[in-house]
């Protein structure tokens, strides 16, 4: 995740340059809409945002239609026997309850999407409102606020989350509230430094001449100006935030049996494995995948924004 | 360079300090009576053997008291005892620390061998086959949960082809987590080694150096190595405290003993000064190593001597 903050810190001055100053008379959902017109056009000129975008549409699909594409409910005991290899019957096999792992991973994909959603939009929230108040307000607010992003931003995003599961309990929720606080700073680091560039635009002097109060500054000129390098790591995001959630899980201190989340579906198949490998294999196949997309699709908007990055 | 390492101690220093606040307050933040939380596995507590627990652990002070009590005690290296076995938490801690450390040095090892090695080459290799499949299967690498190619390695090495032992704590068994570690890794490093490089390749003083005739090696180990090696070293630190946080979940997988196994087991049993202690240790050790490479990146990079 490091990595990822300094890269899209270095495309936050690109990204800077590549969005004009925007005419007052287009509006600011001109600017949005326009923002995401070059995200979502430099991602489909990239192959391999392509392949991540494609299966990100997949997983949603899948996560939507569950259970018309599930053949059993994911915690139907007794769905065949009790760890059958993979077959015709039951794609995956079964896992020691004779649930059907392919349906338990089918519906274990609508978690990872709330364990995305959820976990980024805490991180994205509060990360953007940190990093551009402390960007626009400068002086006494920037330096107290950034030295504390600085402090949580120094502990790495697993001691973070262990502590606050160890505070809030083991469940699913507390560990998606869990990997959303903890890479909060990410966010804020990035929004931050898009911030500085911004504040020292024309269309900025402008607002703040044209007698703009301070929240119409921030969220009506300054946000939508941000918006392409916040994109870039909320997609990379997401896949940490998967990652992670799933490794909570799996130490068993996020989602509990008999939840069809994959972290937890390779946990609970631990005893079994040697007995039956494929408890094991397709959860974290899944879990693979879904990343993969996400850091596809991430790399690929963010290359396809600072042609730096190219190769 | 002076005032550059004395800003980067206080800051570190701060760092410690606000982690001694968060981690002594901890406990009030737990949803619920923590003391009833702590002991609800063990039978028959009275409510006057909670009210002492209550007293002893001096959870009844005022904030501010507690917070000057727990400071005291802990720079005199006094970091409790724990709730199960009242055994003292700093001793635990110590005991288990090594087998940490040495997961997440062997772990650092590999990844530095192979993540440097390859992203060297994919990068002098730019745009060829070599650099596309080598970068192929560093975000396949990238996007692999640690704690699944664990279970995987276990399985094929230890069960199936048994070369090595499942579980246990001699050197042998040092081997499979930290080549999980090290790989998952090692594909972060490559990544990063990569465009460090291209930037390099990509500088004036490089293309001087080519220009004016210098043999290839020359320009390859005295001048693009050396200036590229410069991000990537602070980059490295960070690898190693992200290797800390990974070794938690490894250790789990492996059954390896060190101090992240037993993290998660007093979480478990909610056993607070256990965790306390934990969390202090983790936030020292990874500001002291951020410290040591902000050292060793001033020291390399002249421009941060200001």
């Amino acid at each position: 995740m490091q990595q990822r903050v300094r890269n899209a810190m270095a495309i936050a001055s690109a990204a800077g340059s590549h969005v004009d100053p925007v005419p007052d008379t287009q509006g600011r959902w001109y600017v949005f809409a326009r923002n995401l017109h070059t995200v979502f056009s430099a991602a489909t000129a990239n192959r391999g945002a392509k392949l991540g975008f494609f299966l990100v549409l997949a997983l949603i699909v899948v996560a939507i239609f569950a259970p018309l594409i599930a053949p059993y409910p994911a915690d139907q005991m007794g769905a065949g026997m009790s760890l059958l290899p993979p077959n015709g019957d039951y794609w995956f096999g079964t896992d020691e309850f004779g649930r059907d792992i392919f349906s338990r991973v089918i519906y274990g994909a609508r978690l990872t999407i709330q364990v995305g959603l959820i976990a980024v939009g805490i991180s994205l929230t509060i990360g953007t409102i940190t990093g551009l108040v402390a960007g626009y307000a400068g002086g006494w607010t920037e330096r107290v606020l950034m030295r504390l992003v600085d402090v949580v931003f120094s502990f790495t995003e697993t001691l973070i989350a262990l502590a606050a599961v160890a505070v809030l309990g083991p469940s699913l929720t507390n560990a998606m509230i869990a990997v959303g606080v903890a890479a909060i700073p990410f966010y804020a680091r990035v929004a931050y430094s898009v911030t500085l560039v911004e504040r020292n635009r024309a269309y900025f002097d402008a607002a703040y001449v044209a007698g703009a109060g301070h929240l119409r500054l921030i969220f009506v000129h300054l946000l939508p100006n941000i918006v392409p390098p916040l994109i870039v790591v909320a997609t990379l995001g997401v896949s940490s935030a998967v990652l992670a959630a799933a490794g909570l899980s799996f130490l068993g201190l996020g989602a509990q049996p008999p939840s069809p989340e994959w972290g937890a579906m390779l946990s609970a198949g631990r005893d079994y494995f040697t007995l039956a490998p494929w408890i094991m294999i397709y959860p974290g196949v899944a879990i693979m995948i879904v990343v993969l997309a996400f850091n596809l699709l991430g790399d690929g908007i963010r290359e396809a924004l600072d042609p730096r990055q190219k190769s | 360079m002076d005032r550059y390492l004395l800003q980067r101690s206080l800051a570190a220093l701060l760092t410690i300090w606000i982690t001694t606040i968060a981690v002594s307050m901890l406990i009030h933040l737990v949803p619920g009576d923590p003391v009833q939380i702590m002991y609800a596995q063990s039978q028959g507590t009275t409510p006057e053997e909670l009210e002492e627990v209550r007293q002893r652990l001096g959870l009844n002070e005022p904030l501010v008291v507690q917070y000057v009590q727990y400071m005291g005690r802990v720079l005199q290296g006094n970091l409790g005892t724990t709730i199960r076995g009242e055994q003292p938490v700093l001793e635990l801690l110590l005991e288990r620390l090594p087998n940490t450390l040495a997961l997440a040095g062997a772990a650092l090892l590999i990844a530095c061998v192979i993540g440097l090695v390859s992203g060297f080459i994919a990068a002098y290799k730019r745009g060829s086959w070599l650099d596309t499949s080598l970068m192929t299967t560093a975000i396949l690498g990238v996007s692999m949960p640690h704690f699944w190619l664990g279970l995987i390695l276990l399985f094929f090495f230890a069960v199936r082809l048994q070369w090595f032992p499942v579980a246990g704590n001699g050197i042998e068994n040092l081997v499979l987590p930290a080549v999980t570690l090290g790989v998952t890794n090692a594909a972060i490093i490559a990544r990063l080694t990569r465009s460090s490089m291209i930037d390099v390749f990509d500088q004036d003083f490089i293309r001087t150096a080519r220009a004016k005739g210098l043999p290839k090696a020359m320009v390859l180990y005295g001048h693009a190595l050396r200036a590229g090696l410069v991000p990537i070293v602070t980059m490295i630190g960070l690898q190693f405290t992200y290797m800390m946080g990974g070794a938690i979940v490894v250790e789990n997988v492996f059954g390896w003993n060190g101090v992240g196994r037993m993290a998660i087991q007093a979480i478990f049993q909610r056993d607070y000064p256990l965790i306390q202690g934990f969390i202090l240790m983790f936030a020292c050790i990874v500001v002291t190593v951020s410290l040591l490479m902000d050292v060793i990146y001033a020291w390399l990079d002249p421009r941060i001597r200001y």
